[in-house]
């Protein structure tokens, strides 16, 4: 029917993580840092692998497991948005490039906060809002 | 432009002069503006710590730009005199506001005297993206904007105290601001200069 986002993380330059949300409840939320985590590393490879030619910021799918498929987006400011989605068939490629997008905005308008100081955990009551109306209506 | 707002006195008039004016003015980009007075902010709570000093300093700070941005809005505006406090709100609120942040502010709650006034802002865009921290529930974040009501009236004659009493960055859901006129100056009046 659609895809289904469980987890978005925002992970910051020296592969710190900023923020952690999981929205499926069933799971441990151990089990989604664990393959955030594991993502960091084909995120790592993904940026380094294409010299000369420019890189899209949507990095595309960066590994399945057994439920789930992770997604990766970097930004020129080395900052990796990865989501965890469950999903059911083919790949919804577009509504995830478009949910990225979305994401990076709110990302953006987060920073904009003169209270908040890049590389700090991002705790904004506005930003957790936003992101879990924009999971709902992926 | 003055004469036909003569004649439609009860129609609102300063709305559509707003409107013109802001036509008229220079813009820059908002984001610039907003990330500009956030830093202004931060910096001072740094610099001072105590969130008291804080909001002084922002007053202090739009002191001092009002009692020069008056002369731009009088230049610019050509709004002729008002002939009372109500009708001074109503400039601030419409063509001061419009002009220079792109908002029109709603004048109400008036005293029976008619010496004190609320401007109501429903959105301003000094505090786009802003969120407060919890600590700072002393911080009138917008606060600068007080000091230059309070510095431009001055400059055409009357004495006024502008505070903040609610702020969306506090959680209400608009900003307001009461002005309270406690004098007019009326014994220098220098030639040069044009009333208000």
């Amino acid at each position: 029917m659609g895809i289904k986002v469980v987890c978005a993380s925002v992970i910051g330059k020296s592969n710190n993580p900023l923020y952690i949300r999981c929205f499926d409840n069933t799971e441990e939320p151990l089990k989604f840092h664990y393959i955030v985590h594991s993502a960091l590393d084909v995120v790592e490879e993904k940026s380094t692998a294409k010299k000369g030619a420019s890189l899209d910021l949507y990095l595309g799918m960066l590994y399945p497991t057994e439920d789930y498929r992770v997604y990766g987006y970097t930004t020129n400011s080395k900052i990796k948005f990865i989501i965890v989605v469950q999903e059911d068939g083919d790949s919804h490629d577009q509504a995830i490039k478009n949910f990225f997008r979305k994401f990076h905005v709110l990302y953006a308008n987060t920073v904009a906060n003169p209270f908040y100081t890049p590389d700090d955990l991002i705790t904004s009551r506005k930003f957790n809002e936003e992101l879990e109306k924009q999971v709902k209506t992926v | 432009c003055g004469a036909v707002v003569m004649a439609q006195k009860g129609a609102r008039p300063y709305d559509r002069i707003g409107e013109q004016v802001f036509a008229k003015v220079d813009k820059i980009n908002a984001e610039l503006f907003t990330l500009t007075y956030g830093s202004i902010v931060t910096q001072l709570v740094k610099d001072y710590e105590d969130l008291g000093e804080v909001n002084t300093q922002l007053e202090k700070m739009g002191y001092n730009i009002g009692v020069r941005l008056i002369e731009e809005f009088l230049a610019r505006s050509n709004v002729g005199r008002c002939a009372d406090f109500t009708e001074t709100a109503e400039v601030v609120a419409k063509v001061g506001f419009k002009m220079f942040l792109g908002i029109t502010a709603n004048v109400t709650d008036w005293d029976a005297e008619k010496k004190e006034f609320s401007l109501v802002l429903d959105d301003n865009p000094l505090t786009e993206f802003v969120e407060l921290p919890e600590s700072y529930n002393k911080l009138w974040y917008a606060n600068i904007l007080c000091g230059v009501i309070r510095g431009a009236l001055e400059m055409v004659q009357m004495k006024v105290e502008a505070t903040y009493v609610k702020c969306v960055l506090h959680g209400h859901d608009v900003s307001e601001i009461r002005v309270l006129l406690k004098e007019i100056l009326t014994d220098e009046i220098p030639a040069s200069m044009r009333d208000e």
